[in-house]
Parts: structure tokens; sequence; C-alpha cells
């Protein structure tokens, strides 16, 4: 790959394809990754996190990874008892479901080119299509509930450096399913790297699924993850994002309730510190009548950090009686934090009920105060006020032991500051 | 415990504070009183060390001069303010927030970190005698508490950091006659000889459960008149107009 990030056709021979089919939609995806190039501020949906520029800033060239790896050994999580699936720079490396009916579950390597995501506006969708070559197939049974979650560990060896690396995941849940999942960022890279990963989600019938995203250290990568998912009736989505850790990570999440009375919840709880820059985007489309969409955004913002919310609500002409709720809210902790924010709201219906708010500001000095005068330091005021800040989002993970997990990474997070 | 001489404070360029004297002796009770804007709880933010004004006159506190002493110093070395309004403090437990301040104060002394079983019970025997009922300690630090919760909350603070100077803004405020009586009698069980308060009121209904030795009447940024507690009774007859 040169400089300006052109990408030749040649690197799709690199890749084990399918077959013709495959390789045309490949090759043509390349052809219009570089048209465009990475996205720029000129677009509207990375006017606050311009790719282009950051990636032009941090990589002088980029390598595609060929899958030879040293794998330092990994520490799995005590706290709790899980099932676990360890992927090793995007590829499954291996799956243990002790807990679980096996015949329930169907998990492979992702390899499959009919994963249309109608997302020609967007080039790393294109560079995914055409240079993908890992990923994750988990299918879940109608009517199998998950006896314990799955932690995902996302293991980046320290083999990376100025790597691109493509993925595709895809989860599936059956009529009346339900599964638990943590994925957990290891990064054992202390170079710069290029995650850039799309994810379909399908929720069918009545399923639920609950999504906790972690980051397991403060590191050098860049993550993209583009997550499409569609809900049918009954359905229950719940993620939340506590991705703070890599120098860049924008989650683009966008969901279809196509089936009423499903219900999608999106919360996050950001620590944003020195350099780094996250943002969150997420597109609810509320295609039929009767569903209910929640979204609660909490970010910390340290000095030098760079936090975006761009969140929107489409609201179809049927999609009577839909309730949904969106707010942002933002702690500076210096002049030189920033926080951009963009809610939108587009409603073609008349009997809906959304709601939506964006606050930031910095930390209160008169809380400071008085923690002060009850013998705290300055930097431990400002600590507490914002892990209480942020706890308001931890708080609503019902298991204990979950909870006091993330808990905990969040406080190291935190005092880090 | 506390000599204050010729204090002078503004904000925004306005005198609040315009040459106050006081002295407190160890075991001593003060009362301040005064109308509104007298300058009563810009005092009591000054004592506690807040940001924000411009100072001059000395502040000495145990001997030592408190000018340059940070906020957090202060109350480590023994200064605390119960406030009139305490602050709601979102998604911070109360216990926590309690145990992490004094074992601040604690390392801060050189003393031994109290561990949380320590803790727990001792919170537990100053709750009861607050009357306050334990579950809203395992909540947020004053968010959803009554005006009397937040009033008792402070004063357990007080009870469990143990403090040598006590400055109680306006704790009357707001409560009603059996919380009044709960919180001056958590008070006067903490009162000795190595304790000094600087009770600040408006009304002398507060002075007859805290009874001081000094009463003071502050106007207009000075103390124009001290007296013993009868000073307080001849205020409420006749008002602070009368005074001036």
């Amino acid at each position: 790959m040169n400089e300006n990030f052109k990408i030749s056709p040649s690197e799709i021979n690199n890749i084990k394809v399918l077959n013709q089919k495959d390789k045309n939609f490949r090759l043509e995806n390349l052809k219009l990754f570089n048209q465009q190039g990475f996205p720029t501020r000129n677009h509207e949906d990375w006017k606050f996190s311009d790719i282009n520029q950051i990636f032009s800033k941090n990589f002088k060239n980029l390598v595609s990874f060929k899958n030879k790896i040293k794998l330092k050994s990994v520490n799995f999580i005590k706290q709790f008892d899980h099932n676990h699936i360890l992927m090793v720079n995007g590829k499954l490396e291996n799956s243990e479901f002790k807990f679980e009916d096996k015949n329930k579950i169907k998990i492979k390597s992702y390899n499959d080119s009919n994963f249309s995501l109608n997302n020609e506006e967007n080039s790393l969708i294109n560079l995914n299509n055409a240079l993908s070559n890992n990923g994750l197939f988990l299918e879940v049974a109608d009517n199998y509930s998950f006896e314990k979650a799955i932690i995902i560990y996302n293991v980046f060896t320290d083999d990376l450096k100025d790597n691109l690396l493509n993925n595709k995941n895809k989860i599936i849940l059956g009529k009346n399913s339900e599964l638990h999942i943590v994925e957990y960022n290891i990064n054992q890279s202390k170079n710069k790297f290029i995650y850039n990963t799309t994810e379909n989600v399908i929720l069918n019938e009545n399923a639920s699924l609950k999504t906790i995203n972690l980051q397991a250290n403060q590191n050098e990568g860049f993550f993209y993850k583009f997550s499409k998912g569609k809900m049918k009736s009954n359905s229950n989505y719940s993620s939340f994002i506590f991705s703070s850790g890599p120098k860049f990570n924008k989650i683009d999440a966008e969901f279809d309730l196509e089936g009423e009375k499903c219900d999608c919840n999106i919360k996050s709880a950001l620590f944003i510190n020195k350099d780094k820059h996250q943002e969150i985007k997420t597109k609810i489309n509320h295609l039929v009548p009767n569903c209910k969409s929640y979204q609660k955004i909490k970010s910390v913002v340290d000095a030098e950090g760079k936090g975006v919310y761009q969140g929107k609500i489409y609201v179809k002409d049927i999609a009577q009686k839909t309730n949904a709720y969106q707010l942002s809210k933002a702690l500076l902790l210096s002049e030189n934090s920033e926080f951009n924010s963009k809610p939108e709201l587009e409603i073609y219906a008349d009997d809906v009920k959304c709601s939506h708010g964006s606050t930031s500001g910095s930390v209160d000095e008169n809380s400071i105060h008085y923690l002060m005068t009850r013998g705290l330091s300055k930097k431990q005021a400002v600590q507490l006020l914002v892990n209480g800040f942020l706890n308001e989002i931890i708080g609503d993970i019902k298991s204990n032991s979950v909870r006091k997990f993330i808990e905990n990474k969040i406080e190291v997070q935190i005092h880090g500051y | 415990m506390l000599v204050i001489k010729n204090l002078k404070a503004s904000i925004n360029n306005r005198e609040i504070l315009k040459g106050l004297n006081l002295k407190i002796n160890p075991g001593e009770v003060h009362a301040i009183m005064g109308p509104n804007g007298s300058g009563k709880s810009t005092l009591a933010n000054v004592l506690s060390g807040k940001n924000g004004y411009k100072i001059s006159g000395e502040v000495k506190y145990l001997g030592e001069s408190l000018n340059d002493i940070p906020v957090e110093e202060r109350a480590q070395k023994g200064i605390f303010l119960a406030f009139q309004y305490p602050l709601e403090i979102p998604g911070v437990n109360t216990n926590n927030f309690l145990k992490t301040s004094l074992n601040t104060i604690k390392k801060a002394k050189g003393e031994k970190e109290i561990d949380t079983i320590a803790f727990l019970e001792l919170v537990k025997e100053k709750a009861k005698e607050l009357g306050i009922d334990e579950k809203i300690l395992s909540r947020q630090l004053n968010v959803g508490f009554s005006g009397g919760e937040k009033k008792k909350n402070e004063i357990l603070q007080m009870k469990i950091l143990d403090p040598n100077l006590i400055i109680l803004d306006e704790t009357d405020s707001g409560l009603d006659i059996d919380a009044l009586k709960i919180i001056s009698d958590g008070v006067n069980s903490s009162r000795s000889e190595k304790k000094s308060f600087l009770v600040i009121t408006h009304y002398q209904r507060l002075l007859e459960y805290i009874k001081p030795d000094h009463v003071h009447v502050l106007s207009d940024g000075k103390i124009i008149k001290s007296g013993t507690s009868e000073l307080a009774l001849e205020l409420e007859k006749k008002g602070y107009k009368k005074l001036n």
C-alpha cells in the first residue's frame, strides 16, 4: 500500500477467496474504496472524526497482516464463570462452552461474501468487504437460553505493527433464545494498527441479546466497528459500551427494529484519556409500531481527549406508539477536552414519544469543594465525582460479579488520570 | 483553638467581611448570629478554605496560620464545616465516601487506616445515635435525601471524622423540632474540652438546644456586639435593626 492508502488489487490474491463471485465482489469493493479513500470530515458521518487525517498522521504505510503470530499467555477472567471464545488478531482460535448444551450452538470462522450491508457510502465497509479474511460466526438455536455468559477474548498480539486487519462477525439468535456476551479486548501490542470490523446481528422473535464491550488496557490500536442489527418482534437488545483504552475507537451501530414490541438499549460509560479519541454513532430505525429504544451515553473527557456522540432516531410513518429516548452527558476535565454531540430525530409518525438531550460541562466546583472539606485532595475529589458520574451506567448491569469486574476496570482507568 | 484578626474577604471585588475579630478557646461554643447578607456563610466558607475569595488579615488555628493552607489540609488538621446546603453527589455511595474521607484524614494524621468491618461498626453506632436509617447510607451521597436527612448526614460525618473545630453553618435551617432536637443532641454529646464549635444561625431557637458560651452579632462584615447567651434572647426580642 502506498502513502495515499491506495490498495493494490494484488492484495486480494493473498486472501483465500471462496469463488469467482467472491473475488469479483472483493475487487468491486476495493475499487470503491480506492476511489474514495478513508473518510474525511467532509463526510457528515465523519464530521468529528476525520479518520483520513488521523490515519495519515499515525501511519506512514499500512501492511496487510499475514497470520503468523506469537501469542503470549492470555489472562482469562476468573471473577465469574463463563464460556469463552478466543479470537487472536481477529481469527477464531478456539472456543469452550462447558456450561452449555453444545448442540444448540453453531460456531465457526466466518467467511461468507454474501454479506451485503448496503452501505456503500462508507468506504471502511468497502475496505472490509474487499479484504476481510477472518471473523466469527455464532448461531444460537431456537428456544435455547445460555446458562452462563460468553466472553469473547479479542486478543491482539505484539506482532502487530502498522497492520490493517479486516474482519467480519455474524451473530444470529434463534426464536426465544437468550445470550449474554462480554467482548473483552486484550491488546498485547505496543504498536499502532487498525482493526476494521463489520458485524451483523440478527435477533429472531423473542430473542434476547445482552452485550458488554470492554477494553482490558490502554493501547495504541485504532478500532472501527460497524454493527448492523436486525430485530424481529419482541426481541430485546441491550448493549453496554465501556470501550475506553484504544488510541482511536469508533463504534457505529445501526439497528432496524423490524418487528413490533422490540426493545433496543445502548448505554455507554467512557473515560477518554489524554490523546484518545472515541466516537459512538448510532442509528435506530423504528420501522414498525410499538417499539422502544433507549440510549444513554456518558463520557468523561480528560485533557487533550476527544469524544463524539452522533445519535439518530428514525421513525417511519407507520411506526406509531414508538417510544424513543436518547441522552448524552459529557464531563470535561480540562479546557483542552473536547466533546461533540449531534443528536438527531427524524420522525414521520405522529403518535410517538421521542425525547433527546445533550449536555456537557465541567466538574462542579462546589461539589469538589464539598468533598475537599472532608479531607479529599482535589484529584481524589474529581476521581470520586467522575466515578459517580459513570457509575450511573455501570449500576445498571444486573449480574453482581460482572458489575464488580467492570467497576474495577473503570476505576483503574480513572485512577490513571 | 482559633484566632481571627482583622479578617477581610472579598469576592468579585465586593468586600463581604470587613475586619472581623474572633477568638475561640478549646472547649468553647461560640454562636454567630446576624441578618441575611451580613457575611455569616462567607465566614464559614473562608474558614473552610474555599477558593475564589481575596483575603487579608490573619486566621490562626492551633497556633498556625491558615492563610496558605488548602481546603483538604484544613480538614485533615481537624477543621470541619457542616454545610447549610449539603451537596448531592450522584453515583457516589455514602458509606464508600465516608470511609475514603475517614481514611484520608487518618493517613494524613499518620494513623492506621480503618478496615471495612470496623468502619461499618463505627457508622452503625453513630447512625443509631442520630436516628439515621442505615439504608440511606448505602444510597448515593445526599441524593434524594430529605432536608433533615442531609443535615443529619452532616452531623454523622462530623462524628465519624472527629474534628477539633466544628463550624455549623445554619444547621438548623429547614429542620422540624424533632430533627432539631436529634441534631442538637448529636452536637451536645460531642462537646468536650478539646473541641470547639462555631455555630452560625439566624435564629435563637437553635441556641436553646445548643447552649453557647459566647454569642456574637455579625453585621455588615464585622462583629458589632458580643455577649453571653442572654444576647441571643435580646436579639430575638428586639431584632437585629435595634443593635445598629
